[in-house]
């Protein structure tokens, strides 16, 4: 996806409102714009789980909103206290660790990207249910749909030819510490490994390998019997491949102290010793902030937090710049929600719904999507209304990062979803030479009573989709699906309720995207 | 031919393994009885699942009772008999009086030094309280221990969360009341839990007052505790909160405590005494007269659990049926017998909440003792290490130096201090690349240890043990969960006999040390094989 059509995408959200999604920064002024040219299988991408529903309303500061102060009497943030970036972006100062690379430096250096509300239909206050819609991929809250399973899990157990016979030399993903998370799972089996220490992973995991082949999958017996297999060879294969590149590798920033930060450090070197896994994922738990979240000198549980995440992700980027991998790497948070936008009695938060993500990496097209949250309008249990569906940002990675295609983000989320725009898009000569590139898409009238014309210059013979989507990014109807000559396109839309949509015109494998807004 | 080409060769002439008996994957068993006289493996099997393993002695002697006796005998009395052994918490210095006594002051407002001393007792008596349940449930010749820990990971309360400890005195008492409640009405249980110290402390209902709910506890003990999610509306949670508002927490020696340290108390001032209305159900306003702990304890929270079990006594006793079923039967949730659940569920509605009588029913039930099902349990870490540990027949004197709770933590089962609020996931989580090795290294360095005499004791125990063949049959149903096939058996044998003819077993038998040596060889390589971590 190019610049211009990136743009309009963001321009639907950026209507009457403050902060726009896509603040022009350096890193996206056509002249810097790094065209990504390394090889499909150097990419990685860091998952940073925030278990417990990070707060969102106190680490994106909306100072401008007095409604924020009169709800949070005693928890909010002070105008005067928050870092201003670019004059539009209030931080937590927590993002801003001492002698660190910090959020608010990530973001003016191009290299962070703010999602406002991010979440989903009908949210979930389970940390349990929401956790696992997250993780999986799957909107359900119908306790009788049994999540099992997550959306990389899935994605990578798919690529690979032959797994889980066959397992591939450097593991796909690397979670550091605990039992392995259900987004490395898959219906074929575990895509990944969980490792604390690569020197005792070493000495523990050799030889481990039962040298039994496996069982029948035809009984319970035969299906677990092979589970405990599979992980006695991981251990045994991947132990000394994870070693070598611990010791091959090395850190050349400076990391404080802290559980995460360390995590952070660990993958740090082991993306430098050569460690070719698709997926690290590191884990950071008590967002859970019922209680004593913060003080009034902005310190305590909720601040630690962020500025252990700040630190752990600041010290990261900065070894990756010096060492040369950061165009090959981004990370995202994810936590299962926000929380409640009024404090409760205990200086604390209850479990809330829309929140904030962050994308980080020299691969982000930095900037705010999204608006800053309307506290004045919120759903039925006074939560924040979410304005993107969260698997937006899915899209954009299995699309945009790891170089899939649409078909197959949707047979992972079993849904059609439009990327956020949040990456990159890998572009090579091929590209342009091919002619996949996107292209200029007009809409008239806009805004529409019921019908609009779609129209756009098709460049080369190619097959071509135009599909609706609403403005949270999840597919409403598709107009047409054919292949069209060169030459000036035009398609008409009708039948839409009242609302912000958007129009995607997919020609070659590149969307286009226009915003269009129905007044009935 | 050596051991190893030996078992390459028959390793490779097929790509998988035929499963070692008739097992398949259909269930034919359901709920009702299963009354035919046990065997020695359905023994085995009875005790792998509702106990923590047992030695071969104990299992002959229930060989030929029926499911019902037995089941019977392990559940025991109501009331738990007494702990084997006292705790023994270390004292504290109170700095005022020089005494020895069981609680702190605060340490909000102490000095670093002093909160740091604090924290480490809490942290000393913490690893004996969790020393103290390993050894009680090894040496439980009942279910009481184990059936209480299943408690401990549905009742969750951790130890160590965000920053905070929760005092490991309030955690014994609460272990103390799972002990009690085990077996009995599970609404009763449910109260006890709502107003439990330790609980008010880590779900932050001591926080609950009226004009500053704190929906924690409410929510969770909807959703996690009793009816399982999607049973309730977020008003309710809420409404919920308001009746569970006033009670309080006793943690210092600085602090009001009218019921003693470590009691829960109420603080009348600070109860909502409003009108609730609570899944349909009002909750009638109170005035300042009956605003007392009976009557709010009588009329509020005891109603607001009634309330819950009359309303949606069908999510209840499935919720608490499932659970059980996946913890002690088959932990795969896609997988899980609808139909087997919701008969038990069914029972267990039907007795009004009776949980010896779940328990009882799904152990005496022909689905329970089904070949389906067996062998496909992963052991949790208590499972894996208690087991073990009764397997070999250690003494007291040799358990002593063995950090049981130690070894389960660094299989991710820290005991009394579970990942959050929603316990031990369990089931495949519980092996990992992290976890899978320690379980290994576990097992080796226990049978390193094995005594001589104790493994001379052990090899007696087996039955027919002079029969060498008859002795690994044995040794394998002891160890294993299920049988396993010729192949195996052969690898097995001519590792305990280091490849010599069947007739050196006898020699061996009178050369402890060279039969020792044999066992703890065969016992290593029974313990790497995948089916050691299954039950």
């Amino acid at each position: 996806m190019k610049r211009r059509s990136f743009l309009a995408t963001t321009a639907a959200a950026a209507v009457g409102t403050q902060v726009l999604g896509g603040v022009p920064l350096k890193a996206f002024t056509p002249m810097n714009m790094p065209v990504h040219m390394q090889p499909d299988d150097d990419r990685c991408l860091i998952v940073v789980q925030l278990f417990g529903g990070n707060d969102g309303l106190n680490t994106i500061i909306p100072v401008e909103d007095p409604q924020y102060y009169s709800i949070r009497p005693t928890i909010a943030v002070p105008k005067e206290k928050a870092i201003s970036v670019l004059s539009r972006v209030h931080m937590h100062p927590a993002l801003a660790p001492k002698d660190s690379y910090g959020f608010p430096q990530m973001f003016e250096d191009g290299r962070l990207a703010i999602v406002q509300g991010i979440g989903y239909e009908n949210p979930n206050l389970s940390h349990f249910r929401s956790t696992d819609i997250w993780l999986s991929g799957f909107n359900s809250s119908d306790p009788e749909v049994r999540l099992l399973d997550g959306w990389l899990g899935r994605y990578w157990s798919n690529h690979l030819p032959g797994f889980p016979e066959v397992l591939p030399p450097d593991p796909i993903a690397v979670q550091i510490g605990g039992s392995l998370s259900m987004l490395l799972q898959s219906p074929k089996g575990d895509v990944g490994i969980a490792l604390t220490d690569p020197q005792k992973f070493f000495e523990l995991g050799q030889g481990l390998s039962p040298d039994m082949t496996p069982m029948s999958e035809e009984t319970r017996y035969g299906r677990e019997f092979n589970f405990v297999r599979t992980v006695a060879e991981q251990c045994d294969r991947y132990s000394s491949v994870v070693k070598n590149s611990f010791d091959k590798g090395k850190n050349v920033a400076t990391y404080a102290d802290g559980n995460f930060v360390k995590q952070m450090q660990l993958v740090a070197r082991l993306i430098s010793g050569g460690l070719k896994s698709k997926i690290f994922l590191v884990y950071m738990g008590g967002f859970d902030t019922h209680v004593m979240q913060q003080d009034e000198y902005q310190n305590g549980l909720h601040p630690y937090l962020l500025g252990q995440l700040a630190s752990g992700i600041g010290s990261f980027m900065q070894d990756a710049l010096a060492q040369g991998f950061a165009d090959r790497v981004v990370g995202m948070t994810v936590s299962e929600f926000g929380r409640r936008p009024y404090e409760n009695g205990s200086r604390g938060t209850d479990h809330g719904a829309a929140s904030v993500q962050f994308v980080f990496g020299n691969g982000v097209r930095a900037g705010v999507y999204g608006q800053s949250p309307d506290l004045t309008n919120f759903d039925g249990n006074g939560d924040v209304r979410y304005q993107w569906d969260y698997r937006r940002v899915y899209a954009d990675v299995l699309e945009n990062w790891f170089g899939g295609t649409m078909q197959e983000t949707e047979d992972v989320l079993q849904d059609r979803v439009l990327p956020l725009g949040v990456l990159q898009r890998t572009t090579s000569v091929d590209d342009a030479y091919e002619g996949r590139f996107g292209v200029d898409v007009r809409i008239a009238p806009n805004p529409a009573t019921s019908q609009a014309s779609i129209e756009w210059y098709q460049p080369v013979n190619s097959v071509t989709t135009v599909e609706v989507y609403a403005n949270d990014g999840r597919h409403v109807k598709t107009l047409l699906t054919d292949r069209l000559a060169p030459g000036p396109q035009r398609v008409e839309v009708a039948d839409l309720t009242s609302g912000a949509y958007l129009c995607c015109v997919m020609i070659n494998g590149v969307r286009s995207v226009a915003p269009l807004s129905i007044v009935r | 031919m050596k051991r190893r080409e030996l078992f390459n060769s028959i390793a490779q002439s097929s790509r998988r393994q035929p499963t070692p008996f008739e097992i398949k994957l259909q269930v034919d068993g359901g709920i009702e009885e299963h009354t035919d006289p046990l065997t020695l493996d359905d023994v085995l099997h009875l005790y792998r699942r509702l106990s923590y393993s047992v030695s071969m002695p104990d299992a002959q002697k229930h060989v030929g009772k029926t499911a019902r006796q037995v089941v019977t005998e392990l559940l025991g009395p109501k009331d738990p008999p007494a702990p084997l052994r006292d705790v023994n918490f270390v004292k504290w210095r109170d700095p005022a009086t020089g005494q020895m006594v069981e609680y702190t002051e605060n340490p909000e407002g102490a000095d670093l030094q002093a909160a740091f001393a604090i924290r480490s007792w809490w942290g000393t008596n913490y690893r004996r309280l969790r020393a103290w349940h390993t050894f009680e449930a090894l040496r439980d010749p009942l279910t009481v221990e184990r059936l209480a820990g299943f408690w401990v990971g549905h009742w969750t309360t951790e130890f160590s969360f965000d920053d905070q400890y929760s005092q490991p005195h309030t955690l014994y008492n609460q272990y103390l009341t799972f002990r009690k409640d085990r077996l009995g009405n599970f609404r009763d249980m449910a109260l006890d839990v709502t107003l439990d110290h330790a609980m008010l402390f880590y779900l932050g209902g001591w926080l609950n007052e009226v004009g500053r709910p704190n929906e924690n506890f409410a929510r969770e003990l909807l959703e996690l505790f009793t009816t399982g999610i999607g049973w309730y509306t977020e008003g309710d949670v809420q409404q919920a909160a308001r009746v569970l508002t006033g009670w309080k927490v006793a943690r210092f020696n600085d602090q009001p405590a009218p019921k003693g340290i470590y009691n829960t108390w109420f603080d009348a001032r600070k109860h909502d005494t409003g009108a609730k209305e609570f899944m349909g159900v009002t909750i009638p306003a109170r005035t300042p007269d009956n605003n007392t702990e009976f009557q709010v304890r009588n009329e509020e929270v005891r109603e607001l659990v009634n309330i819950i079990f009359r309303a949606r006594p069908d999510a209840v006793s499935r919720f608490i049926a499932g659970k059980v079923y996946m913890y002690f039967v088959y932990s795969s949730a896609g997988e899980m017998d609808r139909q087997f659940v919701a008969d038990l569920a069914k029972a267990f509605k039907d007795s009004d909440f009776d949980l010896r009588e779940l328990f009882l029913r799904l152990f005496i039930s022909k689905h329970f003792f089904d070949p389906a099902l067996r062998g496909a349990q992963i052991k949790t870490p208590m499972e894996y290490v208690i087991g073990l540990l009764k397997q070999l027949r250690f003494d007291d004197t040799e358990v002593a130096p063995i950090d049981s709770a130690g070894w389960t933590e660094m299989m991710d089962q820290a005991l009394f201090d579970p990942p959050n609020v929603a316990g031990w996931p369990g089931y495949r989580s519980w092996i990992s690349t992290n976890t899978y090795p320690r379980r290994r290294e576990f097992a080796r360095k226990m049978i390193d240890t094995l005594t001589d005499a104790r493994a001379m004791q052990l090899i007696k125990e087996m039955p027919d043990y002079e029969d060498v063949t008859k002795f690994v049959q044995n040794i394998v149903r002891y160890m294993l969960p299920l049988e396993v096939n010729e192949t195996r058996l052969a690898y097995y044998k001519s590792t305990l006999l280091e490849g010599q003819p069947d007739y050196t077993w006898d020699e061996k038998l009178k050369q402890p040390a060279s039969a020792a040596r044999s066992l703890r060889a065969l016992l290593k390589t029974i313990a790497v094989a995948p089916d050691f971590q299954l039950c």
